[in-house]
């Protein structure tokens, strides 16, 4: 296999896993080491084993980093009370090294949580996800093939979209002068759209089942996902830095 | 629970998710942009928008998980359309779903009037705020902040996932197109008694 093929051909299930593993591990910590060298970690393991678009990947972080300082500077000025020695005061706004530190910690792991997100969104395939959810999650069929209609619809929904806007335009609505009428006039565009989808849906189940589509659950697929030594190598992988980099974060403060 | 469901209430779930995934996404990116400049609170006072499909498809098929299925499948399709926030939203997506959820679970699914509806914005919104306060560590900022920011989620769950919900599932139902779903059934006993 070969090796910069690896993040893209793990298998999404067990990929979640680790991704929702990995977040509901990091919010624990609130010092800035611990989501700093995760995050270095997590870019190197994809600089290894990815082929990721990396000007996408700059581009898709420019949001992040905007939230990131968002963070920063919230919890700078609205602290909690915490103690710790005065670093900095500008009038009545007094800064602790305690509460900076805990400011970089949170606006780290934004940064931090974005990366992985990225990994995954970067390297799985939509549908196969929804299939190895299937497969090694045991999600219901009926959800999971229902699920798939949906996302094929997505298109449709599209062109639908815009041809709603056209033949408002065509008649002149749509060009309100305020933003709340513009608010409210979004039910204009939102109820057509919902009553095609609801006449789609239909339609499609209707389909689905004429086709002996019971939405049973079962053990044998067409395409199989498959589920081998290299996902739990991968995951061992991602284990380990999450251990080391939590680890380290906590002997460094 | 997944047996008392039609293919095609599941179906229905589905493409509501995918509309709503739409504009869950592109309220993601106005609150990105306004967030960098005043922070997480950017979010509370429009976040009864994410709450929106959950209140939405539960009035309408108004049955056991109809809340948390959707808004569970609006998150799963806003990754599967490519979104950067990724597998973190279908937790989030789950949470606030269990929220409403939970509102219509006290009331046993029997009752779907407007304050029910209210309640199920506020559950998800207090839901939501809880795993917030986890995941985002809101246990470094001020007591008086967060309290701020708890009381606009709560008010826009209520408002835009509560009555807005409504609005727009009222306006769905005029259009004759829910015909065989529990909404129009509901509607039609109480004209006859």
């Amino acid at each position: 296999m070969e090796f910069r093929e690896q993040l893209h051909d793990m298998n999404p299930a067990i990929k979640f896993l680790v991704v929702v593993v990995s977040m509901l591990t990091l919010a624990w910590f609130f010092n800035p080491w611990t989501p700093a060298l995760f995050f270095v970690g997590i870019v190197s393991i994809q600089l290894v084993l990815s082929r990721v678009n990396w000007k996408l990947w700059l581009l898709m972080m420019i949001p992040f980093s905007i939230t990131a300082f968002g963070y920063l500077w919230t919890t700078v000025l609205f602290a909690a009370e915490t103690g710790g020695m005065v670093i900095w005061t500008w009038k009545s706004i007094v800064v602790t090294n305690e509460q900076l530190s805990r400011a970089l910690s949170l606006s780290f792991r934004v940064i931090a949580f974005s990366s992985i997100s990225l990994l995954f969104a970067l390297t799985t395939q939509p549908v196969k996800f929804v299939m190895s959810l299937m497969q090694q999650f045991r999600l219901s069929p009926k959800l999971a093939y229902g699920m798939l209609v949906g996302y094929q619809f997505l298109p449709v929904v599209k062109d639908e979209f815009i041809q709603i806007r056209h033949a408002h335009r065509l008649r002149g609505v749509g060009d309100e002068k305020w933003w709340w009428q513009r608010i409210f006039g979004m039910k204009r565009i939102l109820i057509p759209l919902l009553a095609a989808a609801v006449r789609k849906a239909e339609r499609a189940a209707f389909a689905m089942e004429a086709r002996g589509f019971t939405g049973a659950p079962r053990s044998e697929f067409y395409k199989p996902i498959p589920l081998g030594i290299n996902d739990w190598i991968l995951s061992a992988l991602f284990l380990l830095l999450l251990f080391a980099s939590c680890i380290v974060g906590v002997l460094w403060t | 629970m997944l047996k008392s469901w039609k293919l095609k209430e599941v179906v229905l779930l589905s493409v509501f998710s995918v509309v709503f995934a739409v504009v869950y996404l592109l309220f993601v990116h106005v609150g990105n942009i306004w967030s960098g400049f005043i922070g997480p609170i950017a979010f509370e006072w429009m976040f009864g928008i994410w709450f929106i499909v959950s209140i939405i498809s539960m009035y309408i098929i108004r049955k056991p998980g109809a809340a948390v299925l959707s808004e569970t499948m609006a998150a799963v399709i806003e990754v599967m359309i490519g979104n950067a926030v990724g597998p973190r939203l279908i937790l989030s997506g789950l949470v606030q779903g269990l929220g409403a959820e939970a509102a219509f679970a006290i009331t046993g699914y029997k009752r779907f009037n407007t304050w029910v509806l209210i309640l199920a914005g506020i559950g998800a919104a207090l839901f939501s705020f809880a795993y917030g306060f986890f995941v985002s560590g809101y246990s470094a900022l001020a007591p008086s902040y967060l309290a701020l920011m708890l009381g606009l989620r709560i008010m826009s769950g209520a408002l835009i996932a509560g009555l807005g919900g409504q609005w727009v599932s009222n306006g769905l139902l005029a259009t004759g197109a829910l015909r065989g779903y529990a909404i129009s059934l509901g509607k039609r006993k109480t004209s006859v008694e």
